[in-house]
């Protein structure tokens, strides 16, 4: 389930991310502009979040710990 | 990695009457409730500060400071969003997460990542939100002011949510579903039907900030305060009373009064509340059928909510001293009492010739801090002193003597800003009808405004009252988390 969950919730957020640097891009207003940079900014942090937990939780299975969770 | 047999929780199946099958040991995901809760506590900081700041700029127009971005109309819409979804929002989500997995017996479904995704992306919408509002955008529609890109992102996260948690009820080990969860999931999906229904907008360009609401006139005001009055019933009303079905009997450590009146008092509330929005368009161009229709529902709906009010207050039978010693107890049945007198005093407003003197006046506005401030705010805190030492696995709260001063300074704060506004409302009201000898108006409106200058001194000192309360208890809170004092002592061998 986690595996799953992260490689559905990477894409959504990896989709978000693409459409806010896609608004940025050609905002007509500020409002667009930084709703599409803190958008992309989101997907960023959260995408390496993701990595993070990944690895996180593969170190510690190879521990012998419980596929457990933070 | 929390793991915990459910069986040591009070089992709310038992409560409800149902038989347990049997105890498992279930792996629950605390962490994303933890990051709530400290979210809830946050919001409650932010939201209230922007209050008690409005509150004097009604008193000395000065503190607008003469910034476009901290004038009264851009901060008006940061405090209520902030009161009602970030703080109210965040309660609602670390509460119904940690209900529906110990009334279900299950993990909340669909993995960390999602659930993170659930918590990142609704603090970051709360960001952008207020951040649109100062400066300057909005859809100018009450609690509906986030304009088009704003929705379609809260709509993803929403949809996230629903399925989350109609996942995990789905998945249950405990056959029964517990009230507390038919709360939440009605309030997931009317808030999702809601706004989808309300903020449909016909945006200018992809790119712009700018978007047409999808209705006029009329129906544009009739579908608002479908949304908005039903806003007050599901999201602030329904989900609290989920809060509510589950804390009140764990703090008291007794079963619901009843069971069966809870699950009456469920749908009646459902059915009614969605109909009783038009009492907000009283003398207006809606048509009066519609009109009476809000009135009447709005009348019918004191029955559902004093059977729940009853309900709470009763669950109390037998442990009625709890509240001398447990102020969490007692914040929360302070509550249950600000819920049944707010949700007497909103029929009675609503009744047409009622509004003819209450409407536009700040009878309205105390009428929603008494709701809000008495019963969402007294409610969620109620939850956080129970929730807190729980979820950090301390033996209690840090000071119960802070937990007492919080109380009484926030109820203090509470009547200081509903009395005044009552005074100030009906004065307002009689002041703008009166007429004198010759048909002309007594008051000019000024005259009105001046009138009520030391009620919104009083009201923004009760503000003050209640946001030092939460001040008090966010510290206890921390305390709580991090002083030695409330660490758990090892069991010791051989007892």
């Amino acid at each position: 389930m986690e595996e799953v969950s992260e490689i559905v919730v990477g894409l959504l957020v990896l989709v978000l991310g693409l459409t806010g640097l896609v608004m940025a891009s050609g905002a007509l207003d500020n409002g667009i502009y930084i709703f599409g940079l803190t958008l992309a900014g989101f997907a960023v942090v959260f995408e390496i979040g993701l990595i993070k937990a990944h690895y996180d939780r593969k170190e510690r299975i190879a521990r012998g710990g419980a596929a457990g969770h933070v | 990695m929390e793991e915990r047999l459910v069986m040591s929780d009070i089992t709310m199946g038992a409560m409800a009457g149902h038989a347990v099958p049997h105890a498992r040991a279930v792996v629950y995901n605390d962490n994303v409730i933890r990051k709530f809760t400290i979210a809830t506590m946050f919001w409650a900081a932010v939201a209230m500060l922007v209050g008690v700041v409005l509150a004097l700029q009604l008193c000395w127009p000065a503190f607008n400071l003469g910034f476009s971005f901290t004038n009264f109309g851009r901060l008006r819409p940061v405090h209520t969003s902030g009161a009602i979804f970030a703080f109210g929002g965040s309660a609602l989500f670390a509460t119904s997460f940690y209900i529906v997995q110990r009334t279900c017996r299950a993990r909340l479904w669909g993995g960390e990542a999602l659930h993170n995704f659930i918590f990142w992306g609704y603090q970051t919408f709360i960001v952008m939100a207020a951040l649109s509002y100062v400066m300057g955008y909005s859809r100018g529609q009450e609690y509906s002011e986030p304009e088009w890109h704003l929705t379609i992102f809260l709509v993803i996260i929403w949809v996230a949510y629903a399925i989350v948690f109609i996942g995990t009820v789905l998945m249950r080990e405990e056959p029964h579903i517990y009230v507390s969860n038919w709360f939440f999931m009605a309030f997931i999906l009317t808030v999702a039907v809601l706004v989808l229904g309300n903020n449909a907008a016909v945006p200018l360009s992809m790119y712009s900030a700018k978007g047409y609401t999808a209705y006029s006139g009329v129906t544009n005001a009739l579908i608002q305060w479908w949304y908005g009055h039903n806003a007050v019933g599901f999201f602030l009303t329904a989900a609290f009373l989920g809060m509510m079905y589950y804390f009140i009997p764990k703090q008291a450590g007794r079963p619901v009064y009843s069971y069966r009146l809870s699950v009456v008092h469920f749908w009646s509330l459902v059915f009614m509340y969605i109909w009783a929005g038009p009492h907000h368009l009283h003398y207006t161009a809606l048509p009066d059928w519609t009109q009476t229709l809000g009135m009447v529902f709005s009348i019918m709906l004191w029955m559902p909510s004093w059977g729940g009010m009853i309900n709470g207050l009763m669950t109390l039978s037998g442990a009625w001293d709890k509240l001398r010693t447990d102020p969490g107890l007692r914040f929360s049945v302070t509550a249950v009492g600000f819920y049944g007198m707010s949700t007497f005093e909103g029929p009675v407003m609503s009744i047409r010739s009622v509004n003819a003197l209450a409407h536009y006046t700040d009878w309205v506005v105390g009428h929603v801090h008494s709701g809000a401030l008495g019963w969402v705010a007294f409610i969620t805190f109620g939850a956080m002193y129970y929730l807190v030492p729980v979820l950090w696995n301390r033996k209690g709260m840090y000071s119960h003597k802070l937990m007492a001063w919080h109380y009484w300074i926030a109820t203090l704060g509470i009547v200081l800003y509903i009395t005044a506004l009552w005074v100030a409302g009906i004065m307002q009201g009689l002041m703008w009808r009166a007429y004198d000898q010759f048909g002309f108006l007594q008051y000019s409106f000024s005259e009105s405004v001046n009138a009520v200058h030391p009620y919104y001194v009083i009201r923004m000192v009760g503000g003050l009252c209640f946001l030092t309360g939460t001040l008090i208890m966010i510290y206890n809170l921390i305390m709580t988390v991090h002083s030695s004092t409330t660490e758990r002592q090892p069991a010791v061998a051989g007892e």
